[in-house]
């Protein structure tokens, strides 16, 4: 199993978590309003009111089979939109 | 210019909110605003003015001048990016001063609304119907900013465009697919939605439900001055913070936020006149002229140029331009409105 994590604005969560579920995966996760720092400086709230302040961070666990399909449907997204993503290994409990 | 105008600014409750919010953030307090607030009371300020702007517009109904001045809005929202490109180019990349460029020819509803306090304030009448120029001058400038973009790209990225769209792989929408975006970024992104929306909601029950305007008084008419004190007091946070990346920008840039405003709004001031407009209203239309878009334009310009870098067209139009307005812009361009349009 893989855990798939995405950084990305919350304008264009709804788009991705789209990309996600018809490619295949079965669920995920979502936590806005993430701060921090990022390749392109400090991510605030501050901009929250126009849709340009934090991200959202998403976590995606997926079959070994999916991964192709999920991370085909992802990677043109976060080229144009911004935002990165990261794949490791996950063991379920 | 006339130092009461500034004083009557300046000592205005938004306005000294908007300082306070800028002054939290140079002596480090901590105040902050819970993120959700913010945008709940930008939307409530969209469909506050939206709403009083289709009442006004239903008594005053859709005159000739009416017609004029809307389309001289919108003329003057495609004529702004374009000289503003041809200067901007003169120092920066194709990208960035298409950007930058559509900024500044779109406007600030925020800058607008307190221009309104200011003439509520000084108890000089205005029309509803600058409302709707508001909401129609925000689209273009962002259709006219990604069209410059893509005309002053570097040939080898129109050629990776060109290539990208044959392979039509993301969303199965390829190159259609960015301007169906772009379009609809432009001309239903949330702000101008909500306020086209609320001006029609406005309109319709001025005109068939006069009753139910009592009922939205309290909401859109008593909440006003406060919400805004609020949301200036937020984007003086926000203003504050913004200034940090002007050291990105250079004199350039910082002259050019500087000096825009006034620029833009002695054209508006032109035009105006030439339109035989009221006082009110040509304090209006120069303020929409001189303005500069935070919230639609970077939306759309982070989706449809991302080679743009948003720290330059954020932070010069927040950082810069919209403070200048505020504080200085407003009384100058009434002082000088005052001095050209007579008194009727």
């Amino acid at each position: 199993m893989k855990r798939i994590d995405l950084f990305l604005s919350e304008r264009e969560l709804n788009r991705v978590c789209k990309a996600i579920t018809a490619a295949g995966a079965k669920g995920y996760s979502v936590m806005r309003h993430v701060t921090g720092m990022g390749p392109s400086g400090e991510i605030s709230e501050g901009m929250d009111f126009s849709g340009l302040g934090a991200n959202a961070h998403v976590i995606v666990f997926v079959e070994d089979g999916v991964l192709a399909a999920v991370s085909k449907a992802l990677k043109p997204l976060l080229k144009r939109y911004g935002g990165v993503g990261f794949v490791s290994s996950a063991e379920p409990l | 210019m006339q130092s009461s105008l500034v004083l009557q600014n300046l000592l205005s409750a938004p306005v000294l909110f908007f300082f306070l919010g800028i002054l939290g953030v140079l002596v480090g307090s901590d105040l902050e605003i819970p993120s959700p607030l913010p945008k709940l009371f930008s939307l409530y300020l969209l469909l506050a003015i939206g709403f009083k702007g289709g009442m006004e517009l239903a008594h005053s109904g859709l005159g000739p001048q009416v017609l004029l001045t809307i389309g001289a809005a919108v003329v003057m929202s495609l004529l702004v990016p374009l000289t503003s490109f041809l200067l901007l180019r003169l120092r920066l990349d194709g990208y960035n001063a298409a950007a930058i460029a559509a900024s500044y020819g779109s406007i600030s509803a925020v800058t607008f609304i307190t221009a309104e306090s200011f003439l509520n304030v000084l108890d000089v009448n205005f029309d509803g119907f600058m409302v709707a120029a508001l909401a129609l001058m925000e689209s273009p400038a962002i259709v006219v900013g990604v069209i410059l973009a893509k005309l002053s790209a570097p040939a080898e990225d129109r050629e990776a465009a060109g290539e990208q769209e044959n392979g039509t792989d993301l969303e199965n929408g390829g190159g259609s697919l960015r301007w169906r975006e772009v379009l609809q970024e432009a001309f239903l992104n949330g702000s101008v939605y909500l306020l086209i929306g609320s001006l029609v909601i406005g309109y319709v029950v001025a005109a068939f439900s006069p009753a139910g305007l009592e009922k939205m008084d309290p909401f859109t008419e008593k909440l006003f001055y406060g919400a805004l004190c609020f949301f200036l007091l937020d984007m003086g946070i926000v203003a504050a913070q913004r200034l940090r990346d002007l050291r990105q920008t250079g004199a350039f840039l910082i002259g050019f936020s500087l000096l825009a405003p006034p620029v833009h709004a002695l054209v508006g001031l032109l035009v105006s006149a030439l339109l035989g407009l009221s006082q009110g209203n040509t304090l209006l239309f120069m303020v929409l002229c001189a303005s500069a878009s935070y919230i639609a334009v970077p939306a759309a310009m982070r989706m449809t140029v991302p080679q743009a870098n948003p720290s330059l067209y954020i932070s010069t139009a927040l950082g810069l331009t919209f403070p200048f307005n505020v504080v200085i812009g407003i009384p100058l361009y009434m002082a000088l409105t005052r001095y050209v349009i007579p008194v009727g």
